[in-house]
């Protein structure tokens, strides 16, 4: 639709009119942000969008690094680990599920495939306060076990929903080439079904790395504070949230926080918008 | 929630190399649940997670919403209707859900203009036009409770937006200070967080549109405006349904946003539904309650989200005939 040379002159003007003023309120917020982690607070406050040689330091961000309230390099290593963690019980949970589900005609394969697609329909915060009653007769309320077991059940449903169309596709002469290997169904999957599924499993673990590295609420209130466990959105809100009109602290933090997603995302860009769309005009 | 969603998982012809179905008569019931045994163990797991986790939870929700329980003790009684009327008289609980259907509606809207435009705007190839989706997409990566405190900093009172208007010669405004002013930058905040998700669908949809089609409206002398409004939009309709859809069911729950751009304030004006349903039942101990208004959010998102996906399908129908 865009950039034909044909296009009138007036019309390419008033284009990039448009674009460069969006463009320009998209990145403003982030140009604030990092240049003025190296403000002190009345350079912030006088100067917001300059940045003076005068008075450019590292000791705020060096200060948000070392800072005693929120530990930034362990939240990195806690909030990847629950990626990491989250990830691998969601996929070895969903596969085989959908494989079943993907091969199967009864009722029963019906009714377990609308079992979990009625969660695609159900805002995870809507159940988080009776998962909290269940983590807690479980004992997990609290833990990171109750946590990734939570944040698993949340994945499911895209996940086994995109799994089973994906292996649908998949022909079935791949299961009985595994059958007369002699394995058994289940082996067979893993080895013969799962590596085939490989594109589908890299959207996956896309989409969820992204929706668990950002999530909140959920490690907020099933985590707590109490357990003393911080990802990198709980341990924001905790070292922010009372600092609000510091910005010596808010800024520095917050530069801190969106840095590994931002990293991911210039990596990853690609695979991000073709797992989104795939995502969405599947699901 | 395109047609496949719906669609039951096997519509499509069994393949010819499918084994035929085993004769039902000579096996052993202790064969067939041997036959049953490995499919059984590879759906169980993730059924007992989804249960304990997802089913069990919204079950309790329903109970727990007909009880005072505050959460901890384990005195409570049943209430009968008590938590429901709460939700429809508390003016607390009707500002929030107004606000929250405000967000929803007007977010919807704008995120899905803004969203079109800018894609019909970029869909061609080129560098800056890539340079330019990855500038209007990149606050999908990052936290919505990271990007309500970043623009809490920017609009603040002696925040960067009011520095550039003083130094402009404007007066400064009170951004999250006035309630109508507050409820304008929340929505404004989702919309700049979330238009970019909008775009990248609509670009897809655009994309797969055969340009064959345009080359024969330019033969025929359309001009570009008669080309989107005759081709691109009737063959996106499907785009517009899954945008709508996922942005309304997305923004019915908005909270972190809320949390961090302005805690719900200036005194309560932008408090929405997730807020209300999680302060009641822990800030407040009032569990039953905050079940109650989990279930009625519940019920608006599922009846809404399945309606605008079936207005949308008759649309496109009417459209594609």
């Amino acid at each position: 639709m865009s950039a034909r040379t044909s296009a009138p002159v007036p019309a390419r003007v008033v284009r990039w009119i448009i674009l460069g003023a969006v463009a320009l309120l998209m990145l403003v917020p982030l140009y604030t942000m990092v240049i003025n982690a190296f403000k002190p607070q009345a350079e912030i406050i006088a100067n917001p969008l300059g940045l003076d040689p005068a008075t450019f330091t590292f000791d705020y961000l060096w200060a948000a690094i070392t800072s005693s309230k929120f530990n930034v390099i362990a939240a990195y290593g806690v909030t990847l680990l629950f990626v990491a963690l989250v990830n691998v019980c969601c996929i070895a949970l969903a596969a085989p599920v959908a494989f079943v589900i993907a091969r199967g005609r009864s009722k029963w394969h019906m009714g377990l495939l609308l079992l979990f697609v009625s969660g695609l329909f159900i805002p995870g915060q809507v159940t988080l306060i009776p998962v909290v009653f269940v983590l807690r007769l479980l004992g997990l309320i609290n833990t990171i076990p109750g946590f990734i077991l939570f944040e698993t059940a949340a994945t499911l449903p895209v996940t086994i929903f995109l799994f089973a169309a994906y292996l649908r596709t998949i022909p079935r002469d791949i299961d009985e080439a595994a059958a007369l290997d002699g394995a058994g169904r289940i082996r067979a999957f893993w080895s013969c079904i799962f590596p085939v599924m490989r594109p589908i499993v890299a959207t996956v673990v896309v989409l969820n790395s992204i929706g668990v590295w950002n999530d909140f609420v959920s490690p907020q209130i099933i985590l707590g504070p109490s357990s003393g466990i911080y990802t990198v959105t709980t341990g924001v809100y905790a070292a922010v949230g009372q600092f609000a009109t510091d910005y010596t602290v808010v800024f520095p933090t917050l530069l801190l926080a969106v840095l590994p997603a931002m990293v991911f995302f210039i990596i990853m860009q690609r695979h991000i918008i073709g797992g989104l769309v795939t995502g969405a005009t599947k699901g | 929630m395109s047609q496949t969603m719906i669609a039951p998982p096997d519509t499509a012809e069994p393949p010819a190399t499918a084994t035929p179905p085993p004769p039902r008569r000579g096996k052993s019931a202790a064969t067939r649940v041997r036959d049953a045994l490995p499919g059984f163990l590879m759906a169980a797991p993730a059924v007992i997670v989804f249960l304990l986790m997802f089913v069990i939870p919204m079950i309790l929700a329903f109970v727990l919403s007909f009880t005072n329980w505050n959460g901890y003790s384990l005195n409570f009684t049943f209430v009968e209707w008590d938590n429901y009327l709460k939700a429809f008289r508390n003016p607390r609980s009707v500002d929030a859900a107004i606000f929250t259907g405000i967000i929803a509606v007007i977010g919807t809207v704008l995120c899905n203009v803004v969203g079109l435009a800018i894609a019909a705007l970029i869909s061609g190839p080129g560098r800056s036009n890539t340079l330019l989706r990855t500038i209007f997409f990149y606050p999908y990566v990052i936290s919505a409770l990271i990007i309500g405190f970043l623009w809490s900093a920017m609009l603040a009172p002696e925040g960067a937006v009011n520095g550039m208007l003083t130094t402009l010669g404007f007066p400064a405004m009170p951004f999250l200070v006035e309630p109508e002013f507050a409820r304008a930058c929340v929505i404004f905040t989702i919309v700049w967080s979330h238009f970019g998700f909008n775009m990248i669908l609509f670009l897809a949809g655009i994309k797969s549109v055969p340009i064959e089609y345009y080359e024969a409206a330019t033969v025929d002398g359309a001009t570009r405006w008669q080309q989107f409004r005759n081709i691109t939009l009737p063959l996106i309709a499907p785009v517009f349904t899954v945008n709508i859809v996922l942005t309304l069911v997305g923004l019915l729950k908005a909270y972190d946003i809320v949390l961090s751009l302005t805690d719900g304030g200036p005194a309560g004006s932008t408090q929405t539904i997730v807020y209300q349903i999680l302060k009641d039942s822990f800030a407040n101990s009032n569990l039953g309650f905050g079940a109650a208004q989990s279930v009625i959010l519940l019920i608006v998102t599922a009846v809404l989200g399945l309606s605008v996906t079936l207005i949308r399908r008759r649309a496109e129908r009417k459209v594609t005939d």
